[in-house]
């Protein structure tokens, strides 16, 4: 072979690398950006309706299975006077897996008598003051728990629980 | 002397023994009652609060669908109430916020005889394990946007039970669209 002809090759050789080079960095560590992937707007994320009744129970399944709410609170809490501390006994049980926010309404006024900030699953109120001062007497009233995402506080859903609080004085 | 000192010795056996058995009864909180005799004895008790401890969905998801050949023409997931405390519960519907705005022409009833541009939807209870109703004979109905208080579930002292979504839908209600039924699940003890 002529001087020529390696030189040639050697450029041809160094050309083919290069390229192999550049489809091997394509392969491996290029990520598609937003604007390379064309995602149709109109598509729905889901199961298509009508095709599979046993898939789409699984998937509405999986949906209410992770929002389930686990609570407990005293159904007749006393409080001395309206301004004292009552046994209110609010739970977030540990495997919740939620934050628990309470408030206390009395059924017949619709009034909110007492609220909660977040309360983080395995915390619980043990006694509290209400937030409005109530005359002696029993009340009916509905404890209204809202769950939320433990890591990011999105609103989940909510349950509710009722109760008789008793004011002694 | 010898008289002094028996008498010193009686007065600090007494002490001794008498100081001894008050001693006893202040740390075992005990008193003898004398046979043929009466006797006092304070009995303290405490009432523990009942606690209700529930577990309940937040949100219920559901498909309706006139594709559906049964007469209940919703598909549910098993939707379990458990009761985790030592009294037995009720479980009842006080609200239920629905927003059906989405469907055009279309209105809400609250029972199973809807017309053609009408929706229903209602709570049912599990009959057989994992088997979704296919009919609507023991459904309880939802009613839009006002107080209702009506008794889905009883549940006994650390009992598990289950409901379905059930529901009814005219032949001219528009499909493929959504809409939302909230209701809110209020736990209260039973006497």
């Amino acid at each position: 072979m002529s001087g020529k002809s390696k030189k040639t090759a050697a450029v041809v050789g160094a050309l083919l690398l290069l390229l192999a080079a550049v489809a091997v960095y394509f392969c491996v560590f290029h990520k598609y950006t937003k604007d390379d992937l064309a995602y149709d707007d109109n598509a729905i994320t889901g199961i298509l309706p009508g095709i599979d009744i046993d898939e789409r129970r699984k998937e509405l399944q999986k949906i209410v299975d992770r929002n389930m709410i686990a609570f407990s609170v005293n159904t007749s809490p006393v409080f001395l006077n309206g301004t004292s501390k009552g046994n209110l006994l609010i739970e977030n049980p540990g495997n919740n897996g939620k934050l628990l926010k309470a408030s206390i309404t009395i059924d017949e006024t619709k009034e909110e008598v007492y609220s909660t900030k977040y309360l983080k699953p395995g915390t619980y109120i043990e006694s509290a003051k209400l937030d409005k001062v109530l005359k002696e007497g029993t009340y009916n009233a509905t404890v209204h728990i809202s769950a939320y995402d433990e890591y990011t506080a999105e609103y989940i859903g909510q349950t509710g629980a009722q109760i008789v609080i008793t004011v002694q004085n | 002397m010898k008289k002094k000192s028996i008498l010193l010795t009686f007065v600090l056996t007494m002490s001794l023994i008498f100081s001894t058995a008050a001693y006893a009864a202040s740390t075992t909180a005990t008193k003898d009652i004398p046979i043929g005799g009466s006797g006092e004895m304070e009995m303290v008790g405490s009432i523990e609060p009942t606690v209700l401890s529930v577990t309940m969905p937040s949100v219920v998801p559901f498909n309706i669908s006139n594709s559906l050949t049964t007469e209940n023409k919703v598909i549910s997931p098993r939707i379990k109430m458990k009761n985790n405390s030592s009294i037995p519960v009720s479980i009842t519907v006080s609200y239920t916020e629905v927003d059906i705005s989405k469907l055009k022409n279309t209105s809400w009833c609250n029972d199973a005889n809807v017309g053609p541009r009408q929706i229903a939807i209602g709570l049912e209870k599990e009959e057989v394990k994992d088997e979704m109703p296919t009919g609507l004979s023991n459904a309880k109905w939802l009613w839009a946007n006002q107080w209702q208080y009506m008794e889905v579930l009883s549940l006994a002292a650390n009992q598990e039970d289950a409901l379905y979504v059930v529901g009814a839908m005219g032949q001219d209600v528009m499909e493929n669209t959504t809409f939302t039924v909230t209701p809110t699940f209020i736990v209260s003890r039973t006497y």
